[in-house]
């Protein structure tokens, strides 16, 4: 059965715990009420760092893999 | 009065598209050119033309708008977005490239052995074409009324001329390499409004306190004892908006045919991740300009300053519905929070960006629908003759009826720009998601299953979406809450997203229990597609 590269689960993994994170935090130490917090978390990491973490990674490993077997 | 300033700018932004689409046009020789830019666009370029095209007015107007409306819950919506685009590069984007078709259904009847599939995923990709042309249309409205200073009607005409004449004489090689120059505009046009709304405020510091002042609740979660907006009462319902466009990167065709262009499977995971950087940036700025417009309007829009309208944001935008005859005047909001700056080049750049990503998504959409309707249904099923010698032809005149009909429905929209994007979404995503992600990655996936997946959920999505719309009121209340016996707002599942888990559900389970596709079909269509990826 082809499977997705498991560097594709690591970066699901990257992504979905960081969002679960992120609200239950809110939901039990409410992070969304500290100042400047959501712009954080929310806005630079959660939109913008970790998304592209997760892009540097889905082309960077497939292109090492393919370089090592030629 | 169109101040001059705004509208040179968007000259200048004219000049340059025609300047990139004429050159286009030489290098155009062939029909391969004008479907697919003869596969020879490269990372950067394409990674751009894809945040272009991708991101429409749906985005650029709709999600401020809904951060507006909701509050700081709606950016994990924005957040997913982003989040997708990356999701896509393994599970659609590199397996695509490889197989490399011409048109987006070339997938289904080959991996399902049954050209017919052509007739019905071209329908279903039509509504979401009609859907997506409209609200670009939609859009070009809104820009050019902020610009000209003239009645929507006019600028949903003109809007609507403007893409015939772009989309019609380029083809995506034009609309490639406008694409790319596009998105760097809009980004550029969201982080300079960005930029000057916290600079208002003096600094994020105090934007922030500004906003928690105008609105105490804009930041409270479904775990505050009050919740922001009744769209966000629920962490099912923030959920649900988390998960209403995230997959659409990787299924929706105007971004799978995207990976045909490029020149290998290399270049197309590359382009994601030059789309993901952009991307980011722009929805970094959109979140900002989103959740800083009410307090900006109420504070300093200059017919609030004039004494026109009263210091309420809702009375402003009621004042452009009903003096330019806006008809979704929700979808101005942004416009209005940039114009408070009452600075004419951030409003020029933010305008020139706004007509640059209403026209990319018109045009993106249009050259789907075209190859479906030219080449997979005219000349494929058909056999014209027409469409065969024809295609460039044929193509056009197919663009100018789609267009023609998106300008109609834009005229008086049925609904918000984010809500007719979120309907295409999860009508496409629900019923021929499962069977183009599932197709790939699974051997059982079987042609039975694709028929009866597409046309149940689709039939089933278009009828929970207009029955909530129409009957209980919102697109986003649960189309069964009344059936149930609960109140019509009681579950709110924002455009009935339920629909994708359900279809994918379906589809594994209709598999399961019909005739297996061809072996030989399967190893060609699933199993070399996905190795080494």
């Amino acid at each position: 059965m082809p499977w997705p590269p498991k560097i594709f689960w690591v970066g699901l993994i990257l992504y979905y715990g960081f969002v679960a994170i992120c609200w239950i935090g809110e939901a039990t130490a409410g992070w969304n009420h500290i100042p400047l917090a959501v712009e954080l978390y929310a806005a630079l990491l959660g939109t913008w760092i970790i998304p592209l973490i997760m892009s540097v990674i889905y082309f960077y490993f497939p292109e090492k893999a393919e370089e090592a077997s030629g | 009065m169109a101040d001059p300033i705004v509208v040179g700018i968007t000259v200048l932004y004219f000049v340059a598209i025609i300047v990139i689409g004429w050159y286009s046009r030489v290098r155009m020789k062939s029909a391969t050119d004008y479907y697919v830019a003869g596969r020879q666009i490269g990372s950067v370029v394409n990674g751009l033309a894809l945040e272009s095209t991708y991101l429409s007015p749906a985005s650029m107007l709709g999600l401020p708008a809904y951060v507006f409306i909701i509050g700081y819950q709606f950016w994990w919506a924005m957040a997913a977005i982003i989040a997708g685009m990356p999701i896509a590069t393994l599970l659609t984007a590199a397996a695509m490239r490889k197989y490399g078709p011409t048109s987006f259904a070339d997938y289904y009847a080959d991996r399902y052995n049954d050209q017919n599939l052509r007739w019905l995923v071209g329908i279903i990709v039509i509504f979401g074409a009609i859907l997506y042309i409209t609200l670009s249309i939609v859009g070009m409205g809104i820009f050019l009324l902020a610009i000209l200073r003239f009645p929507y009607l006019y600028g949903v005409i003109l809007g609507a001329v403007i893409v015939m004449i772009y989309v019609v004489f380029g083809g995506m090689v034009a609309t490639s390499w406008n694409a790319a120059f596009q998105a760097v505009l809009m980004t550029i046009a969201a982080v300079i409004a960005a930029i000057g709304i916290i600079n208002y405020f003096g600094g994020l510091g105090p934007y922030h306190m500004a906003i928690l002042e105008n609105n105490p609740k804009f930041f409270n979660t479904p775990s505050d004892i009050e919740p922001s907006h009744i769209y966000a009462a629920t962490w099912l319902a923030v959920i649900g908006w988390f998960f209403v466009w995230h997959y659409g990167f990787a299924t929706m065709p105007y971004t799978v045919v995207r990976f045909f262009t490029v020149m290998d499977m290399k270049t197309a995971r590359r382009s994601i991740f030059w789309c993901t950087l952009f991307a980011g940036i722009f929805y970094l700025g959109l979140e900002i300009i989103g959740a800083g417009a009410k307090v900006i309007i109420e504070k300093a829009h200059p017919l609030v300053l004039q004494g026109t309208v009263p210091a309420n944001a809702v009375k402003v935008l009621a004042y452009y519905a009903k003096t330019y005859g806006v008809g979704t005047v929700t979808d101005y909001s942004m416009v209005a929070a940039v114009e408070a700056l009452q600075n004419p080049w951030v409003l020029g750049i933010l305008c020139a960006g706004g007509l640059a990503i209403a026209m990319s998504t018109a045009a993106g959409w249009v050259m789907v629908v075209n190859v479906i309707v030219t080449r997979d249904w005219a000349d494929m099923m058909l056999r014209s003759k027409f469409a065969k010698e024809n295609p460039i032809l044929m193509a056009r005149i197919i663009s100018v009826i789609f267009l023609a009909i998106g300008l109609v429905i834009a005229i008086n929209p049925p609904a918000l720009v984010l809500d007719l994007s979120g309907w295409a979404f999860v009508v496409i995503i629900a019923s021929i998601g499962p069977s183009l992600v599932l197709g790939l990655w699974w051997k059982g996936a079987t042609r039975t299953a694709t028929w009866v997946t597409a046309v149940i959920m689709f039939v089933l999505h278009l009828y929970a979406w207009l029955y909530a719309k129409f009957t209980l009121g919102k697109p986003h209340f649960f189309f069964l809450n009344t059936a149930l016996g609960l109140s019509k707002t009681a579950i709110v599942t924002p455009h009935q997203v339920w629909a994708i888990p359900l279809g994918f559900l379906l589809f594994i389970v209709i598999s399961l229990v019909t005739k297996k596709p061809e072996p030989e079909v399967v190893e060609k269509y699933c199993v070399q597609l996905t190795e080494k990826l």
